[in-house]
């Protein structure tokens, strides 16, 4: 019953919490900003509307959306907010929800090569090329963790007697962790400095670019997608910064959805400070990521 | 056995019978057709008769008194002979519409013959149970394969591809006798059984041999050469066959020498976990480099032959160091991933068959839009293509998962174990990448967007039996993926023979099977209610149609869609230098700029290695032993006879 709460809370949730970055970033310009409930009214502006396909495209540019929001709302059926258990949870199911997202990511850009346009199929190469090697890297966060308490699923890493957590005896290790999980989570949710949901030339985007045809409620099915994924990457710092001090179902959520506010408006003041990277460094910046972790798994290892 | 021999029959039959009815060529291709397929279905029932039973059926005879041959059905060959029998019908029915070119009857006819004796000869290779019966098996297999390829010998190309792989096979085959060879003269007997009483440095050494000879067949990263230039000039049903069920002869018979030796040493596993990731990653870098559709998918399969690789050494690691659960996972999911390769590969191949087939253009970066003009190929290539990147939910993931638990596992191993679990964890999560990056830009190049060149007359969809033949594929990889139980149990039921493995029993397994389907029912269930919701989102919306948005340029051409070269030409350079790009232009000088031009080309290191370190100062070798070819008639004989009298003398 907890599960199921804190699951529809959370799909309820979740398109508020860009608005925090959006205000975040509005008060660091001097600037009032949009109000925080910004992008329930863009999802209900998109789905009052109707739809223009280019005739070129194919069935897979209208699968795109739907596939991408699926697999985003699936992963979210795996996480133990706030420390209670999840939905569904099994020995591997980090595997399996690292792979949704591929499966989410595959048709997204099949969707973005299906218009024939020169932008989208740009936005589509980087995406496919950077989302590799931030892959690589969340699968060696994966064997870190592994390797810390011998779990391989989300319910395993952060609830029962000895979840991980910074507050935990690894504490010290973690911090490169949460530094590694924060710079990969604004890689794969479009944010800078790897990318700029706001800029307004196509030619430097990534992920916007690839929806650049997409519209009305195929948008918001996007749009809903990449709130619920950033939700989860967030949710995943969040996790790992939870104080171990037990506290009852209603406590822990407010604590929670505390620490979260927190990451989104860690996120907005990256945003706000920073300027995009050049496209050819985002390769440095996701090693940089991997090279974080890898320190850490290095440390766990007993070599004799 | 006997229903064995009689599916063998059978299968021989549909090569040999069709060579009498020359006159009624659709009618030769059909029955053809139909025997085989009787074949196959007869040997898929001998496989689910002896399934449950314990004993392992065999025969043997004598050949020319001194040889015994002798054939065995157990699990691992029950394994590797599934693909087997389900994926040849198949290829024959592709097959049907596929040859249908009425010049080359008589051609035709003889290469069903061979196609025939290939699909003997390997079913032939996994049943052998001694070295003789396995030699004679294996090189019946290399060269009807090599006669396949050789379909259009007019083609300077194609013979030149064939030669190549011919050498290669036969260098390989050569090894793997070299191995045999030393474990008879250890062991005094050429039955498989008594191998294991050899000496530990003669194991290891005959492993090792094997290793490459049979990695040369299976295109393991650098002794692949060959399979990039022959699957392009073989016919796409042959490609499929080759590239989906006669590489993993190559696994097979690692696999099975390596439990025949039964001495599992750390250094075995290393190395083939070595070779395997190696494989993998190298595999699918170039497959992003190449731009030829066939040459492509043929790259593809050495990165998939790696995937098999790291299962089967991780397997071999955990069995090395005690730990069965971790051999268990790691050798199911490398066999589930050789039932699963042939599945999706042999799709993608037989789609790429239909494209040049139907264009005459197996460039990427000429073609495009066909998914409108060929609607059939199309969705099936992109079923193929998501179970290929190893994606949820269709079965590529499924095997793909047993590996990552093993290697996983793996990571409680101590010392340098744990780091190749490591890096193997690390590999697989590049090549999942890589593998989708690279098959987005496929169907994404050749199938989505404008045709980049306007095509004379314009593409039709496939033949009617080719279309069935890729439907069926494309719904058996459907299949695997969302009931993914049952497969998984019959990878792990194929090692019950294996005396190492034999007490390890399917409830290892724990609760994952039911687990992994029951998160794939859930992505399906969300997909579909989401997929409902959209339907009412848009029910009395206005939708219109119109031109892609071109960011403000209002007359585009298809020629300015993005290609496949410049897809990936960031992926390909940031593996330097283990690609070689060589890129040659004419750039823009002027104010008012004439042609400009630019090329890529991404080429193989192995290739250029052999090149310059073995054909090279071979061909220098043989330049300076010219003397020796003189042409008289007399010191040829004086040579024969020098010989035999040293031979007469030494041994």
């Amino acid at each position: 019953m907890e599960s199921v709460l804190s699951l529809g809370l959370t799909l309820v949730l979740a398109p508020l919490f860009p608005g925090i970055i959006l205000k975040v970033k509005a008060l660091f310009a001097g600037k009032q900003g949009p109000p925080l409930l910004i992008k329930y009214f863009t999802l209900a502006k998109l789905l009052r509307k109707g739809s223009v396909y280019s005739t070129t495209t194919s069935f897979v540019f209208r699968l795109g959306p739907l596939v991408a929001c699926a697999t985003a709302i699936s992963a979210l059926l795996f996480f133990p907010f706030a420390g209670m258990a999840p939905l569904v949870a099994f020995q591997g199911d980090v595997v399996v929800l690292f792979y949704l997202f591929g499966l989410g990511r595959f048709f997204t850009i099949a969707a973005a090569l299906d218009t024939g346009s020169p932008f989208e199929g740009m936005g589509a190469a980087r995406e496919a090329f950077f989302a590799t090697l931030a892959e690589a890297a969340l699968f060696a966060v994966l064997i870190l963790f592994y390797r810390l308490n011998g779990s391989l699923s989300l319910a395993g890493y952060f609830t029962g007697t000895q979840p991980i957590s910074l507050a935990g005896p690894q504490g010290a290790l973690l911090v490169l962790v949460v530094v590694a999980l924060f710079m990969l989570l604004l890689a794969e949710n479009s944010r800078v400095p790897v990318d700029d949901p706001a800029t307004h030339l196509e030619l430097t985007m990534i992920h916007e670019v690839m929806i650049l045809d997409h519209s009305g409620p195929d948008l918001a099915l996007i749009e809903l997608g990449a709130f619920y994924k950033l939700f989860f990457y967030a949710a995943l710092v969040a996790s790992l910064l939870k104080p171990l001090t037990p506290a009852g179902p209603v406590v822990g959520t407010l604590q929670f959805y505390g620490l979260l506010t927190l990451v989104y408006v860690a996120i907005g003041i990256t945003e706000s400070v920073t300027a995009r990277l050049k496209m050819d460094m985002v390769p440095k910046y996701i090693l940089t990521a991997f090279a974080l972790v890898f320190f850490a798994i290095i440390l766990t290892l007993e070599l004799v | 056995m006997d229903l064995l021999f009689t599916a063998l029959a059978l299968i021989l039959a549909g090569g040999l019978a069709p060579l009498s009815l020359r006159r009624w060529f659709a009618c030769a291709r059909a029955l053809h057709v139909l025997l085989l397929t009787g074949g196959c279905l007869t040997g898929l029932s001998a496989l689910f008769l002896s399934w449950n039973h314990t004993a392992i059926p065999s025969f043997s005879c004598s050949w020319l008194h001194t040889f015994t041959l002798s054939l065995t059905l157990d699990s691992l060959a029950t394994v590797f002979l599934l693909p087997i029998f389900l994926l040849a019908p198949v290829i024959a029915l592709y097959g049907y519409h596929y040859l249908d070119r009425g010049e080359h009857v008589w051609r035709t006819l003889v290469h069903q013959f061979f196609f025939s004796l290939l699909i003997v000869a390997m079913i032939l290779v996994t049943l052998a149970d001694t070295m003789i019966a396995f030699a004679l098996a294996w090189e019946m297999m290399s060269l009807a394969s090599y006669a396949l390829v050789l379909y259009d010998h007019e083609h300077e190309e194609c013979r030149q591809a064939a030669t190549l792989y011919l050498l290669f096979t036969q260098s390989g085959a050569l090894l793997v006798f070299a191995a045999f060879g030393l474990l008879f003269q250890a062991t005094g007997s050429f039955a498989f059984e008594q191998l294991n009483q050899a000496p530990h440095a003669v194991k290891l050494t005959a492993f090792f041999l094997a290793l490459v000879g049979f990695g040369s067949k299976a295109g393991v990263f650098p002794l692949h050469i060959w399979l990039p230039h022959a699957h392009p000039a073989a016919p796409s049903h042959v490609s499929a066959l080759m590239s989906g069920v006669m590489i993993k002869m190559g696994v097979y018979g690692i696999l099975r020498l390596f439990f025949l030796l039964d001495d599992p040493a750390p250094v075995l596993a290393q190395v083939v976990l070595g070779f395997g990731m190696v494989s993998g990653v190298l595999g699918v870098v170039h497959a992003l480099g190449k731009h030829d559709i066939k040459r492509l998918l043929a790259y593809h399969s050495i990165e998939n032959i790696g995937i098999i690789l790291i299962g089967c050494g991780l397997g071999m690691l955990g069995l090395a160091e005690g730990n069965r659960i971790m051999a268990a996972f790691g050798f199911a999911g490398g066999l589930l991933h050789v039932l699963n390769h042939a599945l999706f590969k042999s799709l993608l191949f037989m789609g790429a068959g239909a494209i040049i087939q139907k264009t005459g253009c197996r460039h990427l970066d000429q073609l495009g839009g066909l998914m409108k003009t060929m609607p059939i190929t199309g969705r099936t290539f992109l079923t193929g293509s998501v179970a290929i990147a190893g994606l949820p939910p269709l079965n590529g993931f499924v095997s793909e998962f047993l590996i990552y638990y093993a290697a996983f596992l793996g990571l409680q191993l101590q010392g340098p174990n744990a780091l190749f679990s490591m890096a193997a964890i690390i590999a697989l999560a590049i090549i999942g990448g890589l593998a989708s990056g690279c098959f987005t830009k496929v169907v994404g190049i050749v199938f989505l967007g404008e045709p980049r060149r306007q095509l004379n007359p314009q593409a039709t969809e496939a033949g009617a039996a080719m279309r069935a033949a890729m439907l069926l594929l494309a719904l058996t990889c459907v299949a695997i993926g969302l009931w993914p139980g049952p497969f998984i149990r019959f990878a792990l039921h194929g090692l019950r023979d294996l005396a190492p493995l034999a007490a390890i029993g399917p409830d290892i397994l724990g609760t994952i099977p039911y687990h992994l389907t029951l998160a794939t029912w859930i992505f399906l269930a969300l997909f579909l209610l989401l997929t409902a919701l959209r339907s009412l989102g848009y029910r009395a919306k206005p939708i219109a149609q119109g031109a892609t948005w071109g960011c403000g340029f209002t007359r585009p051409t298809s020629r300015i869609q993005y290609t496949g070269t410049s897809y990936a030409q960031d992926m390909v350079a940031f593996h330097r230098p283990f690609v070689k790009v060589k890129t040659a232009s004419t750039p823009i000088t002027r104010v008012f700029p004439e042609t400009a031009t630019y090329h890529s080309k991404v080429e193989d290191w192995a290739e250029i290695g052999l090149h310059r370190l073995l054909l090279q100062p071979l061909l220098h070798a043989v330049d300076k032993l010219r003397w020796i070819q003189h042409g008289h008639i007399q010191l040829y004989i004086g040579y024969i006879v020098l010989t035999i009298a040293v031979l007469l003398l030494v041994i």
